[in-house]
């Protein structure tokens, strides 16, 4: 079963699973893996899989998984490198 | 006579304006004084339209392009320009004694000195007051300054090396020497603001993705933007004293929208049981507000500042 996250919900230091569809809310520091972003912001987030398809991104670690679309507005890939504004995985 | 070039990156125009305001008033005479010409350079991370240059005379201000995304692409874009010193200084960061700032230029009379860290937060010198020999930073890998992770693949063991670390390490590595100013003699001659760039860029990339309250209530919930809202409430005192203009104004203009309002912060710290936190942020309080009523005195201002502590931490 879908879980959504919408606007107005704030995590902190939780993990989401592959049935997890972010459309709006606000994950601080969190553990992103397999599930689809499709709108709001991921703040300090390890991203392991899943697709990011909108939203903003800052600060996290994009470890795997697929970049579709969204701002990329810092963080590091799965090499440990930082990559700066704009230069998403 | 040595250059020095002093290069801060600045995402709000208030901000930067206080910070200028005290740069070219106190340490860039004071480098000058010590023989050196000195030149200030401001980047502008976001907003670059917003910052009025009468605002920063004599400074070259700087804006996103090519090659330089943001603010630690900056860094590097500031190691190649012309100089032979490099003095990056945080955003929030002013001197109170701007002569023992430019004391250590002579330092570099050793030619194994690489960099003086004026403050320091962990083991690494960071790059908070960092006063650099641009010569021998330019000998390392690009990116020099960036920040990393190291041992991802191990997660018991990774390593968040933060800006200038790894430059450090690679220094230490070429038998370099790093010096660093004692904890003590810093807190008496520096004052220094946290979290302040942080929690407005947050209220402005995700804050309109919560209600007001929602976000206010990350003050009770993590440190950093705790101290981050109650130190831009000090600023926004002294900013309103200095330039009669509210500071990290919200949407329709009002003190602290761009941030946390003193009273919310002040209700939001009332909620906050963990007595470990409310020891921790109270000593780190302290330390603000001497810091800013120091800083109100160099501008001659007697300044009144915002309740914020809640009664039942007294």
């Amino acid at each position: 079963m879908t879980r959504v996250l919408g606007p107005g919900e704030f995590y902190y230091k939780e993990a989401f699973g592959p049935e997890t569809v972010c459309r709006g809310a606000v994950l601080l520091e969190c553990e992103w893996d397999g599930g689809v972003v499709e709108a709001g912001a991921l703040m300090g987030v390890v991203f392991r899989s899943g697709e990011f398809r909108g939203g903003t991104f800052w600060g996290g670690v994009f470890l795997g998984g697929t970049w579709a679309g969204g701002v990329w507005e810092s963080g590091f890939d799965h090499t440990g490198r930082y990559r700066p504004r704009t230069d998403h995985p | 006579m040595p250059r020095v070039i002093v290069a801060s990156p600045h995402r709000y125009p208030d901000l930067a304006r206080l910070w200028h305001r005290a740069v070219a008033r106190d340490l860039l005479p004071a480098l000058e004084r010590a023989g050196h010409s000195v030149e200030v350079v401001v980047f502008r991370d976001a907003h670059a339209d917003e910052f009025d240059p009468a605002h920063f005379p004599g400074a070259v201000l700087e804006a996103p392009g090519p090659g330089v995304r943001d603010f630690l692409e900056f860094y590097d874009a500031a190691l190649a320009l012309d100089a032979d010193f490099l003095f990056l200084l945080d955003a929030d960061l002013f001197f109170l004694d701007p002569d023992w700032a430019a004391s250590w230029l002579p330092s570099f009379d050793d030619p194994d000195v690489s960099a003086v860290s004026l403050l320091r937060r962990s083991d690494e010198p960071g790059v908070y007051a960092l006063l650099c020999r641009t010569a021998h930073y330019r000998e390392l890998p690009q990116p020099v300054f960036a920040p990393a992770y190291e041992d991802l693949e191990d997660e018991r063991n990774t390593v968040n090396r933060q800006p200038g670390d790894v430059a450090a390490r690679r220094l230490r590595e070429l038998g370099r020497k790093i010096l660093y100013a004692g904890p003590e003699e810093a807190e008496e001659r520096i004052a220094d603001f946290h979290g302040t760039t942080v929690i407005r860029a947050s209220r402005e990339v995700f804050g309109h993705l919560m209600d007001g309250r929602g976000f206010e209530q990350l003050v009770s919930r993590k440190r950093y933007f705790a101290m981050g809202a109650y130190d831009n409430a000090l600023l926004g005192s002294l900013h309103q004293a200095v330039f009669g203009e509210p500071f990290a104004p919200g949407p329709d203009g009002e003190p602290l929208g761009g941030s946390v309002p003193a009273e919310a912060v002040r209700r939001e710290l009332g909620l906050i049981e963990d007595a470990r936190m409310k020891e921790v942020l109270s000593a780190y309080f302290d330390r603000s507000d001497r810091a800013i009523l120091r800083l109100a005195a160099r501008e001659g201002i007697d300044l009144a500042l915002p309740p914020m502590r809640p009664e039942s931490w007294r």
